[in-house]
């Protein structure tokens, strides 16, 4: 492939809800970010330290896993270097943002509106198909910047309902605090954003309610935000870390008995996140998919990386591949059990989320007790 | 009978579910609770945060019974809880499993069971007692007319983070219960068949869901069932001190640290019996056990007196009728006499740490009372508490002074000596003296443990009406 006629990215720009035949797709997008006129600066030049060509070689979805895991190098790399050049002078950039910093100094990505739209198309579809009204107010609880979950909650606030309602959450201040052996102030920090939220609950026409599972469990200690959600709030959506499934039941069936219940599973590092399958039972486990062949996980164990069998657990590995953005084979700190994807779809979906469990402390400790 | 061998069912693992205001919870979370060789012997149901928040908003709203209505529950579920079949189990097969998983001997968990029942059935003398002589706890009381003291709650919800290494523990928490507090239990995920018991005894005697309890939690949870609460009641070692120590609505049930005197104007000889018992009696595994002997004089001919003593008592399986020594499961039990070997250094062994861990063939092992002496009253191992008979023995003298005998739960003294006896019973750190020849787990419905319960749960205001 050598020309760069618009119908040679016509696989990459397809409309959103059309999904291409993964391995074209995937042919399609190595020219487009290996392409001298096309990709990244960022891409160009590391292709160089390569051991392969991906415009040759990286010829199916699978072979995505010969690409080694470049997420680190996000942390210093310039943000107009990740922008491929194939955008043009005027790319239509909506924002750059960032990884937790958990594991150390944040990653950095940029979002570009095509993508935008097309996760937005996407996730609109979910929110239909979980039953989510149209047309309502959203009240978000995430945080605004500078991970992506604020950019896509203001866009389904304002695509799916009408108007969308902020509280603002910085979760890397959370963690310094306990970090540092300040439980208190956490908590009294997260009491203050709970009594945000309040007052929001209080005043206005709130039908969607976005949040991540402390803060809600934190709402579920209150008697009258319970009594106000159940009253005025129609659907939650979760997100942002894990809900054990206990949790998710105790929530769906005892708590907001009424209210539909659906959780995302997210990441800055794959621009975006991945949906709770529709229509799950109660004895479900709560099953997670992807945008494929644009976002794609794969679970694996983490010693051969190799995929496990279906059901069993693993590590998540996972791929983001869009004309916007390329980080293939990316190792998530997550645990999942691996469970087949939608109508044969490539990739893995995955279930009960985990963050990779710790030995319990067996020293001997002085006492009776 | 048609079913062949390879037709049977297969066999479940009991089930202990969380106790919830809606009633009983399976979770998907579940942790096995193992006997001491290990085996599997129930599923213990872990619930979510969410769960224990409604919990507690459920207790929270929930309005007490009237007095003496409780007080008849708890004696109907003293009944139940020491005779009846209670979540499926009849008492036998309650006592078996608690000495199975827990390693108390079968014989002291009976004793325990009907010393619980005892207590309970007659749990408002032990609060009145408790409460000031002046106090009244109506405001109708007649008395109350020319003003008097009225004793009432710190609170609504109280909650405790429960003992597991002897079934007697779960005694004391029912009288939050009588006072009108809704309680929430968190068990010990190692003997967690006693607070089950116990809590579905009493919502069989009419407590409702929302007044009493049963939350069991991961150790990340834990916290969360005392967050819920206005009081909370924590067992636990130094560490445990450490991370509550200075919360003034936890009341800690710390190291025990129970000690014997004897001074010289006694002689040991006449009160081996109760040295032995006080160390290794009831099982020797309760903060009320001696952890440490003091002996004005020379301690030797008491050590190997003890060490004789000690050595006769036989390595036994928990529910064997003969068997009076706790068993835990060999890689604990070889850890522990590992750390008794570490901590030990520098004093001279007469049981050291090569027997403690005396292994019965079938994963588990007894753990053997040590005997150790040190040469000095300030010896450091002095207050090295361990959940099996472990006794430290030091030479003491008058110019010692009360230091060594410091921050005590039980102190029984073998002395004459009246001003001693004066000073021990002032210094604020020894919680409860025994003169003569009481062993330290001596214990008595309507006494304080570790001072009142309802010291703590309690609050005196001045009442008069017109």
């Amino acid at each position: 492939m050598t020309s760069n006629t618009s119908n040679t990215w016509e696989i990459l720009d397809l409309p959103p809800g059309v999904r291409p035949d993964p391995d074209e797709y995937i042919k399609a997008a190595m020219e487009w970010h290996f392409g001298p006129d096309t990709g990244s600066p960022y891409w160009l030049e590391r292709a160089k330290s390569l051991d392969f060509d991906p415009r040759t070689e990286i010829t199916s979805l699978a072979a995505l896993v010969r690409f080694p895991n470049v997420a680190s190098e996000l942390r210093t790399v310039r943000a107009e270097d990740l922008i491929p050049r194939g955008y043009g002078e005027n790319p239509d950039v909506r924002g750059v943002f960032e990884s937790g910093g958990t594991t150390g100094a944040p990653k950095r990505v940029v979002l570009h509106g095509d993508w935008r739209r097309r996760l937005l198309h996407w996730t609109g579809e979910q929110l239909d198909a979980h039953g989510f009204p149209r047309g309502a107010n959203w009240l978000g609880i995430v945080p605004s910047g500078p991970h992506i979950v604020g950019e896509f909650f203001r866009g389904s606030a304002t695509t799916h309902g009408r108007h969308g309602f902020t509280i603002d959450l910085d979760p890397r201040w959370v963690k310094r605090l306990i970090s540092g052996g300040r439980g208190g102030e956490a908590d009294d920090y997260a009491e203050h954003v709970v009594d945000q939220a309040a007052d929001v609950l209080r005043s206005q026409d709130i039908g969607i309610l976005t949040v991540t599972p402390p803060i809600l469990d934190r709402i579920a200690r209150r008697d009258e935000l319970v009594e106000l959600i159940n009253d005025k709030v129609r659907a939650i959506r979760w997100g942002g870390t894990q809900l054990d499934p206990d949790s998710r039941q105790v929530y769906r069936t005892e708590i907001f008995p009424d209210t539909v219940f659906s959780g995302n599973y997210g990441s800055t590092m794959i621009l975006g996140f991945a949906g709770e399958r529709p229509g799950l039972g109660d004895d479900d486990p709560c099953v997670f998919d992807t945008l494929s062949p644009y976002v794609t996980f794969s679970v694996v164990d983490p010693e051969t990386m190799r995929p496990v069998p279906y059901g069993e657990r693993g590590r998540v590995v996972a791929s983001h591949v869009s004309k916007s953005f390329l980080l293939p084979n990316n190792l998530e700190r997550d645990l999942a059990t691996r469970v087949e994807p939608l109508d044969g779809g490539p990739g893995d979906s995955v279930a009960d989320i985990a963050p990779v469990s710790r030995f319990e402390n067996e020293d001997v400790v002085e006492g009776v007790y | 009978m048609p079913a062949s061998a390879s037709e049977e069912p297969v066999q479940q693992p009991l089930q202990l579910d969380a106790l919830g205001p809606r009633g009983e919870f399976r979770a998907r979370n579940r942790q096995v609770v193992p006997d001491v060789t290990g085996a599997p012997a129930a599923e213990l149901s872990l619930v979510p945060p969410p769960f224990v928040s409604r919990a507690h908003s459920a207790l929270r709203r929930a309005e007490p019974a009237p007095p003496d209505e409780r007080v008849r529950r708890i004696a109907a579920a003293a009944g139940l809880f020491a005779t009846g079949t209670v979540a499926g189990l009849g008492v036998a097969e309650y006592r078996l499993l608690v000495s199975r998983v827990g390693g108390v001997p079968l014989t002291e968990v009976a004793s325990a069971v009907d010393r619980i029942a005892e207590r309970l059935r007659d749990i408002g003398t032990g609060l009145d007692r408790a409460r000031p002589a002046g106090a009244v706890t109506d405001w109708r009381d007649p008395l109350v007319r020319s003003g008097r003291a009225a004793h009432t709650r710190r609170g609504d919800v109280f909650a405790v983070h429960a003992a597991g290494n002897h079934p007697g523990t779960h005694s004391l928490w029912p009288e939050a219960l009588a006072l009108g507090f809704r309680v929430a239990v968190r068990p010990s995920r190692r003997e967690p068949f006693t607070p089950h018991r116990l809590v579905s005894a009493l919502r069989l005697a009419g407590f409702g869901n929302d007044e009493i309890a049963l939350l069991p939690t991961d150790h990340a949870g834990a916290d969360a069932v005392l967050r819920g609460a206005d009081l909370g009641l924590v067992y636990g070692g130094e560490d445990v001190v450490r991370k509550y120590g200075a919360d003034p609505t936890v009341l800690l049930q710390g190291p025990g640290r129970s000690k014997v005197l004897l001074t010289a104007d006694v002689d040991w000889r006449d009160h081996l019996d109760t040295i032995v018992d006080s160390v290794a009696g009831r099982g020797g595994t309760g903060c009320v056990n001696a952890t440490a002997v003091l002996v004005e004089g020379d301690p030797t001919p008491l050590c190997e007196a003890l060490a004789e003593r000690f050595s006769a008592l036989p390595s036994l399986p928990p529910e064997h009728p003969k068997a009076v020594l706790p068993v835990q499961p060999a890689a604990g039990a070889r850890a522990l006499a590992e750390y008794v070997g570490r901590r030990a250094e520098g004093t001279r062994p007469w049981l050291g740490a090569d027997t403690v861990a005396d292994e019965l063939g079938d994963g588990s092992a007894v753990l053997r009372p040590a005997v150790h002496q040190l040469a000095r009253a300030d010896a450091p191992q002095l207050g090295a508490e361990l959940p099996f008979p472990c006794v430290w023995v030091a030479p003491w003298t008058p110019s010692d002074g009360l230091t060594p005998l410091r921050d005590t739960l039980v102190l029984t003294a073998l002395t004459h000596r009246e001003p001693l006896l004066d000073r021990l019973l002032a210094d604020p750190t020894i919680a409860n003296l025994y003169v003569g020849d009481h062993p330290t787990h001596w214990m008595r419905p309507g006494l304080p443990h570790d001072g009142y319960l309802s010291d703590f749960l309690m609050r005196t205001k001045t009442l008069i009406r017109t």
